[in-house]
């Protein structure tokens, strides 16, 4: 008999990152998206679907309810298990560390159903690797404005060149062992009281 | 005591038998027994279930079936839970939609005016229903391994109904439940507090019954451990188990409830109003019928009755209502999965410590008791309360086999006899 395709039912409230996942599973399986349904409703699209896997988000609250299908599963002829029944648990473990669930419906072969659960894994990482990065330059570009603005706030009171604003400015920052940031953050919030 | 480890992350649910542990922290008792202690927030059981399995907490506010459920079938990568110390006794109550208390009524008034309510009234209300081509109702309760199933189930049971096939049963978070109810999308719930306070305050829902009126004095929450965490860091285990005890004991001091309140209503920790988390705590319970206070001192035990002791002959019960409703498939040794799950042994060397009387027998008979009673085999007697079921069964922990074979009201899914042959 023929594989057919996987049914992967993603159930994320973060757009961002359901966009990854599904782009990583493409080929792998087909995706359905339940973004924002919770409780009793998701249940009737997971019975209306009957999708081989779930892949969701490890903080969702939905997890219980869904985890709760094994009851069901008289009246929805599927039981559903966590994939990480067989085995010695190191996926799983990798799984909880990426924030990444997934529920698995029971006879679906491992070989078919690891590549899925490996790939969610590794977009969650990605996105999670992505969202440090952007937080990162944010928080970078940030400080640079703030060592800008008091460099030239320093230029200007004392009649400093800029490299020794910026000298005077790192001078402070080893001797109260505070980041250079902190320091033009100081130099603003004194500044701006002498303004008023 | 050299500890082992004492920087420890432990995991909770925003509700308030979370209370043991927030005081343990806010109070410097895991202070005091050397423990450097960071509680961390979860959304749902299954988190707090699979971050200790994988070995991302220490340890965790725990419901009490999820012990024992970690035993069977090597449900979580081989992992398994241990406890050796309870949270908390009772705390829980179904409450029903306006809506479905307007009908339970209609359909048998004298029902509903018992104490306890049975669901006498509910029965006929489904079978109306069901007359007349409607859907049945849904019931919401937290997790699949929990008190709240069981109580809701025992509790329908009792009156002959079949949880799995004349009710829906739901399951979603805590958080949620008021909401789902106010919304129609279930028609009743089994949920801690202060969910039921708030769906009486807000007139979405009447409590009808609470979990200690279907089993008096059931047990609720524990403090899990993975046990290999238990076996490596022993002392670690016992300095845990005595900071929350002590917790325990100063919460049972009622003039220490409005102080938890306050704590407890930080956005931290449970982030609703102290008023909604009040009522439980000084125990006056959920209003069953608004012009009557239901004497409800008793609402939330948090340590006298010893009810911070891992009594095997709980996870044993847990254990029987698994496998009556299906969710044990394969024969196991119930005794067995009890003496591995929960460790009174721990609680001994802890409550020692603290000079706290502990009992000295790892079982008792459950719902065998009508009235307060004294248990002697103490290291100084501890007085006991009252211990029935709604229905006046009891449970002989030495005859698993011939409790479950009393229930008319089963879903059983493996033989009793391969069960009983294990246990021979």
């Amino acid at each position: 008999m023929a594989d057919t395709p996987i049914i992967v039912l993603l159930v994320d409230s973060n757009p961002e990152r359901a966009k990854i996942v599904e782009q990583g599973l493409h080929g792998a399986a087909v995706v359905k998206q339940a973004p924002s349904l919770h409780g009793v409703e998701l249940l009737g699209v997971i019975e209306r679907l009957q999708p081989d896997a779930i892949i969701i988000d490890c903080e969702s609250p939905d997890r219980d309810t869904i985890e709760n299908l094994q009851l069901v599963a008289r009246k929805n002829p599927k039981p559903i298990v966590m994939f990480v029944e067989n085995g010695d648990g190191a996926l799983a473990k990798e799984a909880v560390r990426a924030g990444v669930s997934a529920y698995i419906v029971d006879g679906l072969s491992e070989k078919r159903v690891l590549p899925v659960v490996e790939i969610a894994i590794e977009r969650f990482r990605m996105f999670d690797a992505l969202w440090r990065d952007l937080e990162k330059s944010k928080r970078d570009l940030e400080a640079r404005k703030a060592i800008e603005r008091a460099k030239g706030l320093l230029m200007q009171k004392r009649q400093l060149s800029e490299n020794d604003a910026y000298a005077a400015m790192r001078t402070m920052a080893m001797k109260q062992k505070i980041s250079i940031k902190d320091v033009a953050d100081n130099i603003l919030s004194v500044a701006s009281l002498f303004d008023e | 005591m050299r500890l082992e480890k004492n920087q420890l992350l432990i995991g909770f649910v925003p509700l308030i038998d979370s209370a043991p542990l927030v005081a343990a922290k806010e109070k410097g008792f895991f202070e005091k027994h050397g423990l450097n202690v960071e509680l961390e927030r979860h959304q749902s059981w299954s988190q707090i279930r699979d971050k200790l399995a994988a070995g991302a907490l220490d340890a965790a506010h725990m419901l009490a079936p999820m012990a024992p459920a970690s035993w069977l079938d090597n449900a979580y990568g081989g992992e398994r839970f241990v406890t050796g110390l309870s949270l908390n006794l009772n705390g829980n109550a179904i409450t029903v939609s306006e809506e479905l208390y307007r009908q339970m009524v209609e359909a048998d008034p004298e029902a509903m005016f018992e104490r306890p309510t049975s669901a006498r009234a509910l029965k006929k209300v489904i079978a109306n229903r069901l007359k007349a081509g409607q859907e049945t109702i849904n019931i919401g309760t937290v997790f699949p391994f929990s008190s709240h199933n069981y109580a809701v189930r025992y509790w329908l049971g009792a009156e002959g109904l079949n949880p799995d096939r004349d009710v829906r049963m739901v399951v979603a978070p805590p958080p949620y439940m008021v909401e789902h109810l106010k919304e129609g999308k279930i028609d009743a719930f089994c949920v801690g507090e202060p969910w039921n306070t708030l769906a009486e305050c807000d007139s979405v829902g009447r409590a009808i019954v609470r979990s200690a009126e279907i089993w008096r004095h059931m047990p609720e929450k524990v403090l899990g451990v993975r046990q290999e965490w238990a076996d490596e860091f022993p002392e670690t285990h016992v300095a845990l188990v005595a900071s929350v005890l002590e917790a325990a004991a100063w919460l049972d001091k009622r003039r220490n409830r409005l102080e938890i309140a306050e704590i407890l209503s930080r956005n931290d920790y449970i982030g609703l109003q102290t008023k909604a988390l009040l009522p439980s705590l000084a125990g006056i319970g959920a209003l069953a019928n608004r012009k009557s206070i239901i004497e409800a001192s008793d609402y939330l035990i948090f340590h006298r009755y010893a009810a911070n002791f891992p009594w095997r002959s709980h996870a044993l019960w847990f254990l029987t209502q698994m496998a009556r409703w299906g969710q044990i498939v394969s024969p196991v040794d119930l005794h067995e999965i009890a003496q591995g799950a929960y460790l009174p042994e721990i609680y001994r060397a802890a409550a020692g410590r603290l000079g706290v009387a502990y009992p000295t027998i790892d079982e008792k008979p459950e719902g065998a008791e009508e009235h307060a009673w004294m248990l002697s085999e103490a290291t100084t007697p501890i007085a006991m309360p009252s211990s029935r079921f709604v229905d006046g069964f009891s449970f002989n922990p030495d005859a698993v086999i011939s409790y479950l074979e009393g229930f008319k009201r089963h879903n059983l899914r493996i033989s009793l006899r391969e069960i009983a042959d294990l246990h021979s």
